[in-house]
């Protein structure tokens, strides 16, 4: 078994977030090159971002008249960090995005890479669970981060009384050792490295039950995007051009991937890479481009998240993203 | 009556207005998003609001806090005896005491859910980990600066090892011990927290939800019950002490 951090998990580690805000204040006293902007990434370098390491690796950006640059990493405070200003533009999730503005701050979306939200449970396959709801009204521990959305929309619909729900503990070892347990992942990562530990993992979609938040969404502040509508069209038309290219044949970005990260091997990269595809590649991109986002689903999101309390008001679906190619 | 409560309660309550006030004027006039920074009245306005979650997230904590402020108490003691009854044994064994000081409870906290399993095991034994050094430090330090004449003085009436250990060497520590106990009570607090990240319950899990869902004045209020507890411990552990020292001890002597 390898031992790691397992790149899909996405804890928002407060000592982290504490350094990296600090950090991130200091780095925003710097003098900053003017034209040269960047991204903040909220994980380490994977497949999840292909597109972006494409564009880069492929110096799309530049073609697009745009010097981009990454930043970020695990626990990056990423909303506060564009919120701030310390950074023009960060990853996050979409739920994220539509939290970020009720709580006051102007947040907006430009590209959505996932479609289908990779978010998931995993169990054990010899449980033999037939659905997400089976799965989660059997008895045993349920490893999930605190104060996720989806449980509390999950807690609304369904019956988790006989479930134990305890914080994910950001490794899959209790999964190895716990045949009852189910914990949350990101398809692209756990059930990889749980597979190739040696488990049978299965996997039900948290989209399954009808939250399906865009995830590994491009976001700016809305103030300062506004005003700068030429290069955010070109910014979002050299990530489409990146993806277009990363699912098209990944293996160039890969390779340049696992320099900079040398958690991911080779193998795991091109696994997570071909099973992340149907997840970005949709009917819907297929009509409206990759990345694209409809008012519907950003307005679908906004009542559930209002429903289930987290969020007061439901804004104006428009509000919440600048389509790209618009 | 009046007036030493004046003196005593004054400095400490004029200070938390003074600088709670001038924080409250820079963050709005810097208008600082409350999701960066929330002025101390968000906060105070979610610490009434959600007292009822927080309060009971709270008593959890302590739970953990005072049992593994007491196994700490207990085991600290007994080793640092262990210690003290040789410097052979002391300079084999307490090198390795210092492990539990420099230990970053962080990074085995999550081992901590594997070893004793989820929930208050693990927070508990999270908090003993943190909290145990500075009281085999303290009462090791008292063990071994009894007053000679004392010592000699038992020495002399020929009193055993046991009566000399409880008639003369722990009484003689116990200031120690309490200075000990005062200092491990706040890391107990942090230590339950951070073993609450990983095993859930308390107020470790008010604080990642809050922080999950850009509530900040939440995370804040959370930190401050936190402070509370841990000053409440700091209050007891500096009761005890006074209630056990006042007949003899100078240290309380001239406070009372």
């Amino acid at each position: 078994m390898t031992h790691a951090t397992w790149p899909g998990s996405r804890r928002h580690s407060l000592v982290l977030s504490l350094v990296l805000v600090l950090a991130a204040a200091w780095v925003g006293c710097r003098h900053q090159d003017r034209d040269r902007l960047e991204i903040a990434l909220n994980w380490k370098p994977e497949p999840e971002f292909g597109g972006i390491f494409e564009a880069l690796h492929d110096r799309i950006f530049e073609a697009n008249g745009l010097d981009i640059e990454l930043s970020g990493g695990p626990g990056a405070p990423v909303i506060q960090m564009v919120v701030a200003g310390r950074t023009a533009f960060g990853i996050a999730s979409a739920d994220e995005v539509v939290i970020a503005r009720a709580r006051g701050s102007d947040v907006v979306a430009l590209f959505a890479t996932y479609q289908t939200s990779p978010q998931g449970l995993m169990a054990h396959a010899e449980r033999g669970f037939d659905s997400l709801a089976a799965l989660l009204a059997a008895p045993g521990i349920l490893a999930v981060e605190p104060g996720l959305p989806y449980v509390k929309f999950l807690g609304s619909r369904y019956d988790l009384s006989h479930r134990e729900v305890v914080p994910y503990s950001y490794s899959i070892a209790a999964f190895l050792t716990d045949p009852e347990l189910a914990q949350q992942v990101f398809v692209t990562a756990e059930p990889i490295a749980a597979r190739r530990a040696g488990a049978h993992p299965q996997v039900f979609l948290v989209a399954e039950s009808g939250y399906n938040p865009y995830t590994a969404v491009l976001i700016a502040r809305g103030d300062r995007v506004r005003d700068d509508r030429g290069r955010v069209t070109a910014l979002q038309a050299a990530l489409r051009e990146g993806w277009r290219r990363y699912l098209d044949d990944p293996s160039a970005a890969n390779a340049w991937i696992a320099e900079q990260n040398p958690e991911m091997d080779r193998e795991s990269l091109t696994l997570a890479a071909a099973a992340q595809v149907p997840l970005i590649k949709t009917d819907a991109t297929r009509r409206d481009g990759l990345g694209s986002m409809t008012p519907e689903r950003w307005s679908t999101l906004a009542e559930q998240l209002k429903a289930i309390g987290v969020i007061g008001e439901v804004e104006e679906p428009t509000r919440y993203f600048i389509q790209p190619g618009s | 009556m009046s007036a030493g409560w004046a003196v005593r309660w004054l400095p400490p309550v004029g200070s938390l207005v003074v600088l709670t006030g001038l924080a409250e004027v820079a963050i709005r006039v810097g208008r600082v998003s409350p999701l960066l920074l929330p002025p101390p009245s968000a906060v105070l306005a979610v610490a009434v609001s959600e007292s009822p979650a927080l309060l009971s997230a709270s008593s959890g904590t302590a739970i953990a806090v005072l049992v593994g402020l007491g196994l700490s108490a207990v085991v600290g003691v007994t080793i640092a005896v262990g210690l003290s009854t040789s410097r052979f044994i002391e300079r084999a064994f307490y090198p390795y005491a210092i492990f539990f000081q420099v230990v970053p409870i962080v990074a085995i906290a999550p081992l901590l859910v594997i070893w004793f399993g989820y929930g208050i095991r693990a927070v508990i034994a999270s908090a003993f980990i943190v909290s145990i050094f500075p009281v085999i430090a303290n009462t090791l330090a008292g063990l071994l600066s009894v007053d000679p004449a004392l010592r000699d003085l038992f020495r002399i009436y020929r009193a055993g090892p046991v009566d000399t250990l409880f008639r003369l060497r722990l009484p003689a520590a116990l200031p120690d011990v309490l200075t000990g106990l005062r200092v491990a009570s706040g890391l107990a607090v942090i230590g339950a927290i951070v073993g609450e990240f990983v095993g859930g319950g308390g107020l470790g899990v008010v604080i990642l939800g809050a922080m999950r869902e850009q509530r900040t004045d939440l995370v804040f209020a959370a930190v401050g019950y936190a402070s509370l507890l841990g000053l409440a411990l700091f209050g007891l552990a500096s009761l005890a002490s006074h209630l056990s020292l006042r007949r003899w001890h100078a240290s309380e002597k001239e406070l009372g």
